[in-house]
């Protein structure tokens, strides 16, 4: 039957592997297998498979595609330049579309039809998870969502939303920015909002948090939820379109609003305005905008989320700020493995996830470092559960504001 | 029982693989060749591969090795039913012995982690295909791979002490050891370069090399390829044997500079990459004469790396240079000959020239140092014809090569790629000999059936026919 959506992955996305195989060593998946059919090649394999009408989109095709992780670690190490995640999210929307015990993903039973889109969702999950921990009920948990669980930080039972504020510097502002405040960020991570608030504005930002924003769609687009993906993304060029530049703190959420040109249309534009706060606050500190302290002696392993490093292509950033906050930062993976958080993945597929995250933990350790910067909530997560108690996990720009005295 | 629910049975069901579209998968390798896989298998012992060499016997099929599928000859593609033996899994590197400078080390282990493994050792893995952040052990010795730097060290065949294979019978043999000249006929070199047509490596005894106390990078330019080719048999002349020395033309060089962005200069008709390695006086000295070489021979432009990551960015320039060529269209066949250094000049025009005759875009990136070509086409298979045109056009190239002096392969192997070819380089009697060497270790053909030698190779072929051939 072949391909049957518009987003299906497109032959000149499918012929620009030549099968080199270069990505097979960066795929986190082809690591632990060794299997080829688990590999970015082996995946593009089938994909063409079903373009030339060898295979079906069937079970099968739906296992080796939902394997994979959509970390793009297979992207920078590509001669070729193949747009893999795109394709990948062209497969997982065949799958939606053609296998309809797909349909029903787990994303959408754990998090309702809107998946996180209504913020009313995840507030309601926040009340409940922050109930949890104050009577230590974790005991009751399924199995699966145990671990996420454990990588929550300790919740308040009062709202800390951002969403509707807006805050001025001093003199004239930079630039006025819009913050993405995202879902689970605004509720689990109100500490990070705040640390980005308070450093653009010290840097000179007007920064606002528009009150008509909602998800920025990523899951939904991981998954193949192709119209949800779509609504979300007009969402976003809406409540984002009187602002100079859109900053995300959640590496995720950032990589995604980079590249909604394939989502909405004026999307290309949108994405020319985002930026990762990191981006901001290295460009700000390296103009003189905002304080360099000297090296004080505390260590900080750094640990690159995947829609970071081979997303967004951003490694220099989040390393810069933090020297410039006075930290020794200690390298933990020159190849940035994914730490198998990977949005739902560690849901959907635990024992892959833990994996990864195991692996993840004992470079971490291996520094002697106790505290980790991580620049997404979800790696955030996936490394406080994997590495157990004794260690700090913070953004790189709560760790610089703390240092130079902004929170 | 089956032969699928035997193997089920020894491997489980995640280390069996059946189904139609997962066997498709592996039913290719880098090269242009795509085969029908019967079964693919995963072990991760060396008792696990002699009993799936076992099994697969008594269903009468034939066995492939499969490293990590970046081969360009077809080694690894079957030619008919078969089942494959996947050595990825099989990556431990085990007994790194630092004052012997030798290492036990699975076929799966990925040749540059093996050097960044003995990297506080100050030891490394000398043999650096371009491929080398990917392919493995194994199927470098299956194909006795090359590299940059095999100009100064020498193929893999200079780099494996021992090698431990799974025999057709499914006795577990040891090749070689660890002296540096093993007492009687040299096995393990028989072992290296097989492409998997004597049996299963399970284990290889790798030499490590010192690291050089230092090294230095010069990117050399040239508005003319006969220029830079003539500053690379001036510098061999000139008694200098660099580390690597290397050459991609204009075209090559666009490519790969829009993947890395290292500043390669994209209007030189040609450039060339050399790597001076030594004691920190010595390199300078060395690389002053390189520099000095190079402009009486016309270069334009002369540059010294002037940081490690400098150095370290031209060579992943150079090393994903076939991978980026794909740029240009979404197909490539990439060469493998040999020439003597001398003829380099002659042999690339002749080599452009068949090009054009073929209407192939074709670009040339190689080990200039040891006249190792890589003619490379770049086509679109979407287009009718186009494959014949480019097999044409890779037979003249071999033609061309070996009339200049030179050698069918370098260092890709022969595969199904060039196994009809071998006759313009070996007599009846030659490949008579190879087919009685294969035969003494795997008379039934049990291992990778059809590969390498042409048929017929036999002079008086009265030998039985292979496993799994019709009766």
């Amino acid at each position: 039957m072949g391909w049957v959506t518009p987003e299906a992955p497109k032959p000149e996305e499918l012929s620009a592997c030549i099968q080199c195989g270069l990505c097979l060593p960066v795929c986190p998946t082809f690591r632990l297998t060794g299997d080829e059919v688990a590999s970015p090649r082996g995946r593009l394999t089938a994909m063409s498979a079903v373009a030339d009408g060898i295979a079906e989109v069937d079970d099968t095709f739906h296992e080796i595609m939902s394997f994979c992780l959509q970390c793009r670690a297979c992207e920078p190490a590509c001669p070729s330049l193949v747009p893999f995640g795109r394709a990948m999210e062209g497969a997982r929307a065949e799958i939606a579309a053609q296998l309809p015990s797909a349909k029903t993903s787990l994303r959408q039973s754990l998090l309702g039809r809107r998946g996180l889109g209504s913020g009313g969702a995840v507030r309601g999950i926040t009340r409940l998870a922050a109930l949890g921990q104050l009577a230590e009920a974790d005991r009751w948990l399924p199995g699966r969502l145990k671990k996420p669980i454990a990588g929550l930080r300790r919740l308040g039972l009062r709202s800390t939303s951002v969403i509707g504020q807006t805050h001025r510097p001093k003199g004239t502002p930079v630039a006025t920015v819009g913050l993405l405040a995202g879902c689970v960020m605004d509720s689990w991570f109100p500490e990070v909002h705040k640390a980005t608030i308070a450093t653009l504005v010290a840097a000179g930002y007007a920064v606002s948090v528009p009150e008509s924003q909602s998800c920025c769609g990523a899951l939904a687009a991981h998954d193949g939820a192709v119209d949800e993906a779509k609504a979300l993304a007009g969402t976003a060029l809406q409540a984002f379109r009187d602002v100079d530049l859109v900053v995300s703190d959640a590496a995720g959420c950032g990589a995604h609003l980079k590249e909604l040109g394939h989502w909405a249309s004026g999307g290309r534009d949108f994405s020319s305005k985002v930026r990762d706060v990191t981006e901001l606050v290295a460009e700000s500190i390296s103009v003189g905008r905002l304080p360099r302290l000297a090296e004080r002696g505390v260590s900080v392993a750094i640990q690159d989320p995947c829609h970071l490093r081979h997303a967004q292509r951003i490694v220099a950033e989040p390393r810069d700020l933090l020297r410039a906050g006075g930290y020794t930062v200690l390298e933990i993976d020159p190849n940035g493995m994914c730490c198998g958080a990977a949005g739902l993945y560690s849901v959907l597929r635990p024992e892959t996830s833990s994996e990864l995250g195991d692996r993840k933990a004992a470079q971490v350790m291996a520094t002697g470092a106790r505290i980790v910067a991580s620049a997404n909530p979800g790696c955030e997560m996936q490394l406080r559960s994997s590495l157990g108690s004794g260690f700090r996990v913070a953004h790189p720009v709560e760790l610089y504001a703390e240092a130079v005295g902004l929170v | 029982m089956t032969l699928t629910a035997e193997l089920v049975d020894l491997l489980g069901t995640a280390r069996v693989l059946d189904h139609p579209l997962r066997r498709h998968v592996y039913g290719k390798d880098g090269g242009v060749t795509r085969g029908d896989v019967e079964l693919v298998c995963l072990p991760d012992t060396t008792s696990e591969v002699v009993e799936i060499v076992r099994i697969a016997r008594r269903h009468g099929l034939p066995v492939i090795p499969r490293g990590a599928g970046t081969g360009l000859a077809g080694g690894a593609v079957p030619l008919g039913p078969a089942v494959m033996i996947v050595l990825t899994r099989m990556d431990r590197i085990e007994d790194v012995d630092v004052e012997s400078k030798t290492a036990w080390v699975g076929p799966g282990v990925i040749n540059l982690e093996l050097s960044q493994h003995t990297h506080r050792h100050g030891l490394h893995y000398a043999p650096d295909p371009s491929s080398q952040s990917t392919c493995t052990v194994g199927g470098n010795v299956a194909t006795n791979a090359g590299g940059l730097h095999c100009l100064a060290e020498g193929t893999t065949v200079a780099h494996v002490l021992a090698v431990e294979m799974v025999t057709a019978d499914g006795e577990v043999v040891t090749l070689g050891g660890e002296a540096p000249d093993p007492i009687g006929l040299d096995l393990r070199a028989v072992a290296v370069g097989s492409e998997g047509t004597l049996g299963v490596v399970t284990r290889v005894l790798v030499r490590l090399t010192e690291n050089a106390p230092a090294s230095q990078t010069l990117l050399l330019a040239f508005d003319d390829i006969e220029n830079a080719a003539a500053t690379v048999s001036a510098i061999i002349s000139e008694g200098i044997v660099p580390g690597a020395l290397e050459m991609m033309d204009r075209v090559t060089v666009e490519a790969v500079e829009n993947y890395v962005h290292a500043g390669f200069p994209t209007e030189a008709a040609a450039v060339l990459l050399a790597e001076i390695v030594g004691t920190s006086a010595g390199v300078a000295a060395e690389a002053n004469r390189v520099a000095s070489i190079a402009r009486a021979n016309g270069a334009i432009d002369v540059e010294i790396a002037s940081s490690p990551a400098q150095a370290a960015l031209w060579w992943k320039g150079r090393k994903s240079a076939f991978g980026a060529v794909a740029q240009a269209a979404p197909d490539y066949y990439l060469h493998d000959t040999v020439v003597p250094r001398t003829k380099l000049v002659e042999v690339l025009r002749a080599v452009y020239a068949i090009g054009r005759k073929y209407d192939l875009l074709m670009m040339n990136v190689f080990h200039a140092g040891d006249g190792n070509l890589h003619p490379l086409m770049a086509y679109d298979s979407a287009q009718p014809g186009v494959l014949d045109r480019v097999h044409a056009a890779a037979e003249e190239i071999v033609r061309a090569s070996i009339a200049a002096g030179g050698a069918l392969s370098g260092e890709h192997g022969i595969g199904i790629e060039k196994r009809d070819l071998m006759g313009l380089t070996f007599g009846p009697v030659d490949l008579d000999a190879q087919a009685r060497l294969r035969e003494a270790f795997d008379p039934e053909q049990v291992f990778n059936p059809g590969k390498v030698l042409p048929e017929g190779s036999r002079c008086f072929d009265y030998g039985r026919p292979p496993v799994g051939a019709e009766a």
